[in-house]
């Protein structure tokens, strides 16, 4: 045993860059956040006041509500457009293969705010989308999807669904093709199969899949931002607001741990869940 | 047949004229294969020889392009694999990760909506036949190699297939445990009189295990024949070589013998004979065979000279490696463990029994 123990200290060595990196950026800076929103502004008289506002206010508690709903919407909607995409991308694509995951990548390549004034030129009121309907005689009046909230939903798929597509094709890969042609012989028809292997066995990739986009979607607010037109306030646009307008940085910071705490939740959640149904 | 129904009885299966091809290679040249109810026929051949693709012909993962596979005389060439009403064992298992021993061998009755007290009933009857009752909580991952083969196979029958399908069922075991498996098997094949396609490459598996065996190489049936028939009597150098040992020797026909022909060895410059039912051509080049285990040693002078160049003891037999001159490839002799071995170097005469040499169709 103790002649094993040099051996130990040298993984710890490897990983000490990275720490120190993740130290010096990523956890000083959470504890900055953490003590501005409990000793500046307001709350210098009262440590909790802007946690007790966010959390007992409406209009704070409806914006948490609207970022969650949101997100699952997203994680649904990227869950149910990516599965099918991964199936095909891992039993399908053959020599394609490589193509379609270029395709799929594609849009992480360009930066975000390119991508959404994108998305602003395709469906601004009098942009390409709504002017070839017109043209094409499909619809009377231009349509105004801009200021809708669909927007935000297609900006938002558009970009994360490679994370639910990969997740799941990463899973898919390493299911045993034979095990669905087990269940065929054993009477299952193509669609039984699916549903009674392939499907529970890649419940895995769905699930890395769903925290990604989750998580993601919940810290957005560039998309929320530009195609939104101010009708989908998520927590993500609220700390911006408070930071760029009114300035108030304790506030700002309470709201981002709030929302730093509500996506850890959700993230146990989700592990706890795995956990009980013993995939993980 | 639904998938709901059950097969009453044995049937035969028959292949007639199935081909398929896989863009430009033809993986199966027009094949006939029949295997009787009831019997058990193993495909036998190397890597590549198409008995892979075959079997999946016949559990319907692939359609053929032309030909028909017949169970009991019905076409099911159509027919999807769940609707053909057969049992399979894949190289790996492949058992249901995500089911417990008992889900899996419930499966097929399940797809089958059979109900629930009956199907738990089945399940416990299966597991107790292949010897694994009180695991049926347990996970694929939580068993022995030995164990999952025979989960495998209770998911496999307990639908009460009209055909078994073995894809190398054994590949994946060890030796001693493959050889107690291979009785096992056998004896449940019996048992439950279920005709049987054996896939391998294993031509000890194929002896053991089956009533017939057919041997493939690219994409044809070479030989089919009992086990005996086919290592006594191999029809080609391939079957000759692939089941067993043999040695090979090249010779002219010089006339009829008892029961067959004379020839001259092809350098050795020896008369020899051998058996066949054929009227001889003299003057006609071939081919024949002789078993390792049918070849005696003599002393010099008697028989075909010879010398030997090594003496190995493998326990149950020895082998003698000898040296006949004008042949290129050396002689293997199997005798009996205990007799005595000539010495390296010791010149000998090597002779065997006129019906233990068969002339082989391969042109010299």
């Amino acid at each position: 045993m103790s002649a094993r123990r040099p051996h130990r200290a040298a993984p710890l060595l490897w990983l000490a860059p990275a720490l120190a990196f993740l130290a010096l950026f990523f956890v000083a800076p959470l504890g900055g956040n953490l003590l501005r929103s409990l000793t500046e502004g307001q709350a210098q008289d009262d440590a909790a006041f802007y946690y007790a506002k966010l959390l007992t206010d409406e209009y704070y508690l409806s914006v948490m509500w609207e970022t969650i709903r949101v997100s699952l919407i997203t994680t649904l909607i990227c869950l149910a457009v990516g599965y099918p995409v991964a199936l095909f991308l891992v039993r399908h694509a053959g020599r394609w293969h490589g193509v379609l995951l270029f395709l799929l990548v594609a849009p992480l390549l360009t930066s975000i705010i390119m991508r959404t004034f994108g998305w602003r030129v395709l469906l601004a009121r009098r942009g390409l989308l709504s002017n070839t309907l017109l043209d094409l005689g499909l619809i009377a009046r231009p349509l105004d999807l801009l200021n809708d909230p669909v927007s935000v939903f297609v900006g938002l798929v558009h970009v994360l669904v490679p994370f639910m597509v990969l997740s799941i094709a990463a899973v898919l890969q390493g299911i045993d093709r034979r095990l669905e042609e087990s269940a065929r012989v054993l009477g299952a028809s193509r669609l039984r199969a699916f549903l009674s292997v392939t499907l529970p066995l890649s419940v895995e990739g769905m699930a890395t899949g769903a925290i990604l986009v989750f998580m993601l979607t919940n810290g957005s607010f560039v998309t929320m931002l530009l195609l939104g037109g101010g009708k989908v306030v998520t927590m993500p646009l609220l700390i911006y607001q408070q930071f760029t307008m009114t300035q108030d940085l304790a506030f700002a910071s309470a709201m981002g741990n709030v929302l730093l705490l509500a996506a850890l939740a959700c993230l146990a959640l989700q592990v706890g869940m795995l956990r009980r149904r013993g995939m993980a | 047949m639904r998938a709901g129904s059950e097969m009453t009885g044995p049937v035969a299966l028959t292949l007639a004229g199935i081909s398929k091809r896989f863009g430009a290679t033809l993986a199966l040249r027009p094949l006939e294969l029949e295997v009787p109810a009831g019997r058990i026929l193993a495909l036998l051949g190397p890597s590549g020889c198409g008995k892979t693709t075959t079997l999946r012909v016949i559990a319907g993962f692939e359609v053929p392009d032309s030909g028909a596979v017949l169970l009991g005389g019905r076409d099911v060439t159509e027919l999807p694999p769940n609707r053909r009403g057969l049992g399979m064992v894949f190289q790996n298992y492949s058992l249901f990760p995500h089911m417990s021993v008992a889900e899996n061998v419930a499966f097929g009755l399940r797809m089958r909506r059979l109900p629930r007290a009956e199907r738990d009933a089945r399940v416990q009857e299966m597991l107790e036949v292949v010897r694994l009752p009180g695991y049926g909580d347990r996970y694929a991952h939580q068993l022995s190699g030995g164990q999952q083969q025979r989960v495998a196979l209770a998911r496999a029958l307990i639908t009460r297939p009209a055909v078994l399908l073995l894809d190398e069922p054994l590949g994946a075991l060890d030796k001693a445990l493959r050889e107690g498996m291979q009785f096992e098997l056998r004896e449940l094949q019996r048992r439950f009189g279920i005709t049987t396609i054996l896939v391998t490459h294993d031509q000890e598996e194929a002896l053991t295990m089956s009533d017939s065996i057919a041997v493939m190489s690219a994409g044809e049936v070479v030989q089919t024949g009992t086990p005996r028939e086919v290592y006594e009597r191999p029809r080609t150098r391939f079957v000759a070589e692939f089941l067993g040992t043999a040695n090979v020797f090249a010779a002219t026909v010089t006339g009829a013998a008892p029961g067959g022909w004379a020839v001259r060895l092809d350098g050795a410059d020896a008369a020899a004979a051998l058996a066949t039912p054929e009227p001889p051509q003299p003057g006609r080049r071939i081919l024949f065979a002789v078993r390792p285990e049918r070849l005696r040693i003599q002393p010099a002078g008697a028989g075909i000279p010879a010398t030997v160049r090594d003496a190995v003891f493998r326990g149950s037999y020895l082998v003698h490696e000898l040296a006949v001159p004008g042949l290129a490839a050396p002689v293997f002799v199997y005798g009996q463990a205990g007799a005595a071995d000539a010495p390296p170097g010791a010149a000998v005469g090597l002779a065997w029994r006129a019906e233990d040499a068969v002339p082989l169709a391969d042109p010299p």
